[in-house]
This record gives C-alpha cells, structure tokens and sequence, in this order.
C-alpha cells in the first residue's frame, strides 16, 4: 500500500501546497537556529556562527527546491509551470513562433506524407490471414547473369505444386476480362482465372456458396463462377437465391456458386468474378507456354529461402528432363509482400532519407533560432538560476518549449500532410501497389507524434545545454555580449544545413536530368494528336476469320470518314499499353535446334498502322489493303530485329516460321520490309526486337484502333465510341485514351520520385536560405555598435556590405564544400534511379553549387544592406 | 604518509538507513538526526542540509517515518520525525543486506594471493 503513501503525500503536497511549504519553511528555519545554538555553544561569537551555518547550507531556496523534487508531484507541477511559461514565451515573440513552427510544420508534414506512402506500400500487410506466409513463385530467365521474372508454364506449377515440400498449397493464376451478358446488357469484368488452390493459399473462403472442387479445373467442367461481393451487389443486388443461377460469360453459361465477402481483394485490387481457370490435356505439353503467375502458402517454420531452394532442386531436374523446353529456365520464391515492391522499395526508401535530412535541416534551423535567441534570454537564465533553479530544472524547461514548439508544429503539419496525400494520391502512379490507399491512419499519426518529439529533443537540446552551462556569477556581470563560442555553433550548424541541401538538391538535379533526358527520347512514333481505344468483339458473332476481318474493315472505315480524323488504324498489342505478345521463330534455311530458337515481339496491324503512328519505313514496303486473308503470307521487322538476326542486311525476302516453342504457333510469312524501332515497354526500357504481321491475316479478334486527328483528339471520343459499338452491341470499347497520355504514364513512377526529390530539396533550400538570413541577420543586429564605429571611422556603405556578406558567403561556401562531397555518396543512393545521366555528372554539380550560391548571396545581401544603413549615431547610442 | 582522514559524505545510497536507524534510538528533528550520525560515526560521516532535507521528505513519503511538531527543549517547535511499523522493518532488512555486504566486501579486501 506504499504506492497509495506515495500518491497521497504528492496529492496532499498538490492540493496543501501553501501548508506543506511553510512547515518545511519553519523547519529548516528551526534547523537553522539550532545549528546556529550549537555553534554558539561550541564558542563561536553569535554572527560568526550565522555566517558559517549559512555557508553550511547553502542556498535557502536551493535547498527547497531539492527536497520539492523528491515527490513526483513537483514533476507535474513544473512541467505545467514550464508549459504555461512555455506559451506565455511563444505568444510574446509571435514572429519567431511563427518562423519556426512555420519551417518545422514543413519539415514534419513531409516526413508524415512519405512515410504514410511508406506504410501504405511497404508496411501494410497484404490483405489476407498470416500474409507473411503467401510467397510468390515465378520463373526466371538467365539473360546473361541478370535474373528477370517471369509468368510460368502450367506443366512447371504442376511439377512444383506434387514435388515440393514446403508448400501447405499453393495455386496458379491469371487474368482475363470477360463479357458478362445479363439480361440482355453486356458489360466488361475483370476476372481471376485461378486453380483451386486459391482459396486455402489466400486463406479467405466465400460468404456465401462454395469455392472450386478440384476437379473444376479441368476444361468443360469449368463453367463455375464465384461472384465478387460488388458484383453480386450490383447484378443481384444482393440476393442470396443468386447462388444456383447463370451467367453468360464470352456467351456461355457459368452456374455461380458462390459470392466472395465485401472485404476480399485479389490480387490486391478488386476483381470481379473468379472463375477456374480450365486445363485440358494438351496444356500438360506446353512447357513453354508461360502465362500463369504462382503464389504458394509455406508450411509453417519454413522460410521464403528453404522453399527457393526446395523449388530450385526440382527446376534442376525438370532442366535435365525436358532439355528443350525448360534448359534456361530457373525458379524463384520469394515473399509476395516483397516481390510486389522489389523495384520500388529502393526508391520509396531513398526518398524517406531525403525527407528525414529535411527534418533534420528544419531543426538544425529552429536550433539556431533558440541559440540566438537564448543569448538575449541569457539574464534571465541566470537570474533564475540564482535564485535557485537547478540546471536540470532549466534543461528541462528549455526542453518543455521546444516540445511545445514541435507539438504544434506537429498539429499543423497534419494538414499539410494531408494536402499532399491529396495531390500524390490524385497524381501519383498506378503502377505503384496501394498507393491509393494512403491516408493519416494510427500508424502514420503515431510516426507524426514521434517525429515532433524526435524533433523536439534536436532542436532544443543544444540551446538548452549550453545556455545552462554557463557561470551563474559571470553572466549576470556581462552585458548582452554574444559569447563567440555561441557564434561559431551557429556557423555550424548553418554548414550543415547548407551541406544537406546541397546534396538533396544535388539528388533532385540528376533525377530531373535524367527524366528530360528520357522525356526527350522518342518512343519511336509520334504520339501527338494521335487517339487509343480498345475494341474486342465476341468469337462466337462471327463465323470465321472473313467474317471478323469485315468488321474490322467497316468499322475503320466508318471511323475514317469522321470529321477530323486523319487517318486510321488498329494494331494489337498497343506500344506502352502494357500488354505484349512474343513468340519464338525459326529461319526458313537455317537448321537450329528448336531449343535454341531466337523469340522475338510480334504485333498485329493494320496497312495504315505505320503512317497513323509515323513509324517510318527503312527498307522495302509496308502492307497494303492486298494482304490479306489468302493472299500470301508477309512481315515487317524492325531495324533491331534486322540487325540481330540478320546481320548481314539480308533480311528482305527471308521466310520465318513461328512458335515452335510456344507462342504464335503454325504461323509463317515473308519479309517483305523494315521499319524503325519503336520502344514498346516505355522510352526507360530496351529496345525489344519486333515483327508485324497483318491484321487481316491473324485472326485476331479484339486489337486497339489508333487515330491520328486534326485537332484535339478528345474531342473524337465519344463518336469514335458510338460508331464501333453500333456494328456489334456486344463489342466491348474501352474509354478512348490519347496516345501522349500512354507515353507520359510510361515514365509515371520516374515522374514521381523525381517530383517528391524536388519538392523536398525546394523545402530544403527554403530552410537553408531562411536559416542563413535569420543568422546573418541576427549578427548583423548583434554588431550594431561594431558597424557604427566603422562607419563613424570612414567606413563606405560598400565596405560594410562586402564584410556582412563575407560572412554569410563564408558559411555558405564552407558549407557548399561539404555539400559537395555529400553529393558524391548519392552514387550508390541513386543507382538504378538514374538513366543516361551520371550520379557525378559535374554539369548538375556545379548548377546545383551555383543556384546555392545565388540564393545564399541573397540571403546574405539583405541583412547586408540594413547593416550599412546604420546610423552611427544611433549605433554608438546602442546599449 | 597518508593525508589526514577528511570527514566525508555518507556512503552513496546508506543515507537512508543511517537516518532510520538513528530515528530507530528516538524520535529527533532534522537538526538532531545529522548531528546524531556525525556524533556516532565520530565524525566519519557529516550530513549537511542539502541531503538531510531531501532524504526525510523521501523516507515519510515512502512511509517509512512519520513527523510531528513538537516543542524543544529551548522552547522552540520543531518537526519531530519517528520510525513507522513499516520503516522499522525496512530498516531491519536493509540493515541485514548491508551486513551481508559489507563481510562480502571485507572478505574480498582481505583476501590473500593464495585464496584469489
């Protein structure tokens, strides 16, 4: 029951104060009197004997305040204290409270937003039980040494799924959009075309109904959908009796049998049916037919790497099983939490130390705010501790500022944060997983709240030391003297905030040469004026492939005729959509071995296709309106293509075979001309060698219509929508989007980093430039009586600007050299951020050093002028 | 030649003890309990008022000792403080960890190379 004891004696002390300080009051008085008696009786003469009890004791109010702090009340007690002084301090210096919560409310809200991204992406779990287990198999290709990711074959998920022993399940998927026809009314969804194993991997079962029976997988008995929660909400809305009934899917009927639950999410957007995917024997012999993405559930104890290995160890059989379909294919697991991030993560995480050093450039600016500041407060910091204030009793009260400082600080920049959240969610790119999903949730406020105190703690720890440290006697004697030991923390610390903005800066600047430089490369076509929209027509409207290349033709047609369309045409798959479609190929008259077939991209369009998108001809002809279906089979290749496999220029004329190995399987044709490259997976990625192959002899029934237009292409969208839709009801249109939108979202992600790196070096220069003004203008005001008398002795105008400016340029420099060196470290930070630019490229260096310099002769020149406007008079009056 | 032993502050952490233990004799006043331990410890230990003060207020909140005003025998009121149940015990069982201690430490100081 002590701690009751202890509660009420503090609680007495709270509420009783005045009582219980007059008995301690009378009791050391009493003390003092008996001592004194003591002394006396020893001998001494009455004063001496006062004196020397006085001197025994010390400090009357000392004393006090060491037996106040035993209870924890006067803990309370004083920080309330601190904090009522705290405010009252705040609110008499409005513009300094108003800088510096200003500047840290930056600092913080931009600490806030990235992290929120942070946790969003990298942080969150994924959306299901004991996500930690889900890993993410796929296949990889050993192009010389670098491993690239790839879908797998489905005899490899099969030979995975029976032969490894780390695995509790595991399933294979992909996705597929479909037509769903509902009374009468077609309408596109999205589906998950999945193995049964889906549901025990993901460790989610539907609300209502059932999930897939395994022998659901196999092709004919697949015709069994699960409805997502949305879907069921909007077809049925919400009818448990839907269980049972059928859809049309592409035209056929799928019995539902289940509804999964509102919160399920797969793969991590919302899908909206779920379907078994459908294998027949044959699929057993595509080996190399990769199309499925895998995810596995481990075993509990089992870790991502021991089921890499497990996996490895069967991928190396299946190599010396099948030598010609899986020789160069290897295997990787790892977290599906990380693979999903694997290429943003370093990114993500570079940018969260940029925006920790603009914290701690904030700080280093509120620290030399509060020095300046402590040095007019010096007097009343030595008052107080002469009339008996502790030196961990100022410390602490120095510390109860800042952190009132930084908690308000912290308030405010909530809404900055949110205000960016704002902007990168509407902004942002799509193909950042969950980046939509950021907000100011527990997690983040939480980061917030730490981070102020963390600030807190920075900023006001310095001033707070080194104002206490100093001898009570000595400061009380001295006038309002700025002691030179505080003048060169200062410059320090104005150093370092230089350095660091020089090298965040210096980040920006690579990464904004870096996206001109790849802004400025031509995807291979002109993108200008030019419309997209994707049209697919259900298989089973047309009989045969006459009867779909007739709908192609009309409808291109139609869509010519349209005022202020230039030309038209289709080509699938789309450059920059995402999409893509290769095959391997063999070289009528040269004898490979089918395992050694070259692959190369294939695209299927249309005559117009090269003119509509200016892909310029570099040899032979394009196709013509002539071939088509029945006609002799011809190609185009692109000059890469030409180069790698026909180094010799003697491409025209050469007759390829198609998809030995999987593929464009059965198809041929002949060369008839070359084409210029054109960058199909976005201006940042590698050429990839092509072939064309007419539309018209393809069969391909869905492709995108390309429109080149005189004017605005927006303005053509909903006709051109109208005019496919009216040949076939049933045609599925995506929302028509300009070509330029495409090439700018291939360079989304680079787009993005290269903006928040900007945003925070701008913050950062904004810091720095305010610190420096704020310090050279606070020594400006401290050398007052100095400048007065140069100016009283003859001194020019000119000659007192050039020394406050040498001063502030000093520091500037000093700290510009660091920044220097800093920059050279940003190599390792920035590897694989930056393209055809190089981490030390001097041009940026030295623009970075300079735009520095400029700002920091500004910053300087300001206080400069005012120094040099002193009245000596007024000056030598000073003080 | 060793430098004349200087009267010096209490052992870190046995003030307490020192103080319950003298109030253990008799009830005192602050005055009286540094006074008692310089006088028994003849003159070892000086407490000055910097520590006295601050250690009663820590022993009553603890509850360890109790305080009154009484008068003196000048007349004058002072604030008596005396030992409580509960500090008499914790009296007894610090008293015992430092015997303890203290014959630990002192079999140590006396050790000779033979036994180490």
């Amino acid at each position: 029951m002590r701690i009751f004891k202890i509660i009420g004696g503090g609680l007495r002390a709270l509420f009783g104060k005045q009582r219980v300080e007059q008995e301690l009051d009378e009791e050391l008085r009493c003390y003092m009197e008996t001592a004194v008696e003591q002394k006396v009786r020893d001998g001494a003469a009455r004063e001496e004997a006062a004196r020397e009890t006085r001197i025994e004791m010390g400090s009357m109010e000392t004393l006090k305040e060491q037996v106040r702090d035993v209870g924890w009340e006067t803990h309370i007690e004083s920080f309330l204290q601190d904090l009522r002084y705290g405010l009252r301090m705040l609110r008499k210096n409005p513009s300094f409270t108003i800088v510096a919560v200003l500047a840290l409310a930056l600092g913080i809200g931009a600490n806030t937003a990235m992290f929120s991204v942070i946790e969003a992406v990298l942080l969150r779990p994924l959306p299901y039980r004991h996500a930690g287990e889900i890993v993410r198999v796929s296949s990889t290709w050993d192009r010389n040494g670098t491993l690239t990711s790839y879908t797998s074959s489905p005899p490899d998920f099969f030979d995975w799924r029976d032969q490894s022993r780390s695995f509790s399940s595991m399933f294979a998927y992909r996705m597929g959009e479909f037509t769903l026809t509902l009374l009468g009314e077609a309408r596109r969804v999205n589906a998950v075309m999945a193995t049964s194993g889906m549901f025990s991997t993901l460790q989610a079962e539907p609300m209502l109904g059932r999930e897939f029976a395994a022998e659901e997988n196999r092709k004919g008995a697949n015709h069994v959908v699960i409805l997502s929660h949305r879907l069921w909400q909007s077809a049925f809305a919400g009818a448990p009796d839907a269980i049972g009934k059928t859809i049309q899917l592409e035209s056929e009927p799928y019995a539902i049998i289940g509804v999964m639950p509102a919160d399920f999410r797969f793969p991590l957007s919302a899908s909206d049916a779920y379907v078994p995917i459908g294998f027949d024997d044959k699929v057993m012999t595509q080996r190399g037919a990769h199309y499925l993405a895998v995810l596995g559930r481990l075993k509990s104890g089992v870790t991502p790497a021991q089921a890499n290995d497990d996996l490895s160890a069967i991928m190396a059989q299946l190599r010396k099983l099948y030598p010609d379909k899986d020789s160069k294919w290897g295997v990787r697991a790892q977290l599906w939490s990380a693979a999903l991030v694997r290429d943003i993560r370093p990114a993500l995480l570079m940018l969260l130390g940029a925006v920790g050093l603009v914290a701690l450039i904030a700080c280093a600016n509120i620290s030399n705010l509060l020095l300046a500041r402590a040095t007019v407060r010096h007097r009343e910091l030595a008052m107080r501790r002469a009339l008996g204030a502790g030196r961990s009793r100022l410390v602490r009260q120095m510390l109860t500022e800042g952190l009132l400082l930084a908690l308000l600080a912290g308030a405010a920049s909530l809404l900055l944060a949110y205000w960016a959240l704002v902007a990168i969610v509407r902004f942002g790119p799509a193909d950042i997983p969950r980046l939509a999903s950021v907000g100011l949730n527990g997690p983040v406020l939480a980061f917030a709240m730490s981070v102020s105190i963390a600030c807190a703690l920075l900023f006001a720890l310095i001033p707070a030391l080194r104002s206490s440290a100093r001898d009570v006697s000595g400061l009380l004697r001295t006038s309002v003297s700025p002691s030179r030991e505080a003048g060169r923390l200062r410059g320090a610390l104005l150093i370092g905030e230089v350095a660091l903005s020089m090298m965040l800066l210096a980040g920006a600047g690579l990464l904004v040469r870096s996206f001109v430089g790849l802004s400025s490369l031509s995807p291979g076509f002109d993108p200008k004026d030019v419309l997209t929209m994707s049209v697919a027509v259900p298989d089973a409207h047309y009989k045969n492939s006459a009867a779909l290349q007739s709908y192609w033709e009309q409808a291109l047609t139609q869509l010519r005729a349209l005022p202020g369309v230039a030309s038209v045409a289709a080509v699938t798959p789309l450059p920059l959509s995402g999409d893509d479609f290769s095959s391997s190929f063999r070289v009528e008259g040269r004898s490979v071995p089918e395992k050694d077939e070259p692959s190369a991209e294939l695209r299927f369009a249309t005559p117009d296709y090269f003119q509509t998108l200016a892909i310029p001809l570099r040899q032979g002809r394009t196709f013509t309106e002539a071939d088509r279906l029945g006609a002799a089979r011809v190609l185009l290749i692109s000059e890469t293509a030409a180069h790698m496999f026909f180094p010799q220029g003697d491409a025209i004329g050469q007759k390829i075979k198609f998809g030995a190995r999987g593929g464009y399987e059965q198809n041929e044709g002949e060369i008839v001309g070359i084409v210029a490259d054109v960058r199909h997976f976005g201006v940042d990625a590698p050429i990839p060698p092509m072939f064309y192959v007419p539309l018209a002899q393809s069969g391909m029934d869905g492709a995108t219509v390309v429109i080149r237009t005189r004017g605005v292409p927006a303005a053509l969208t909903q006709p051109a929508r109208k005019i496919v839709q009216a040949l076939d009801r049933d045609a599925l249109v995506s929302e028509p989007v300009p070509m330029e939108t495409l090439v700018s979202a291939s360079l989304g992600q680079r787009r993005f980093y290269m903006m928040l790196l900007g945003g925070f070096a701008t913050l950062a220069l904004v810091l720095a430039a305010v610190g420096l003004y704020g310090v050279i203008s606070y020594s400006v005001a401290q050398r007052t009586q100095e400048v007065g008398i140069r100016v009283a002795l003859g001194a020019s105008r000119s000659e007192v600007v050039a020394m406050v400016m040498r001063q502030g340029l000093r520091l500037a420099a000093a700290g510009l050299a660091i920044g220097l060196v800093l920059a050279l470290l940003l190599k390792s930070v920035l590897k694989g951020l930056l393209v055809g630019v190089s981490a030390t490229d001097p041009a940026t260096l030295a623009l970075t050093a300079l735009v520095l310099f400029l700002i920091a002769v500004l910053a300087s020149y300001v206080p400069a002028r005012r120094a040099a406007r002193v009245d000596p008079m007024v000056a030598l009056r000073f003080d | 030649m060793t430098a004349p032993q200087k009267p010096g502050s209490v052992v870190q952490g046995t003030l307490d003890m020192l103080i319950l233990k003298t109030l253990a004799l008799q009830p005192m006043h602050g005055y009286g309990v540094g006074l008692r331990i310089e006088q028994i410890s003849k003159g070892v230990f000086q407490v000055n008022a910097g520590s006295l003060f601050p250690a009663l207020r820590r022993l009553e909140r603890q509850g360890w000792i109790h305080g009154e005003w009484r008068a003196t025998q000048n007349n004058r009121r002072a604030k008596y403080y005396m030992l409580t149940d509960t500090g008499r015990k914790q009296l007894k069982s610090e008293a015992r960890e430092w015997q303890a201690q203290s014959a630990a430490i002192a079999r140590i100081l006396e050790a000779t190379s033979g036994e180490v």
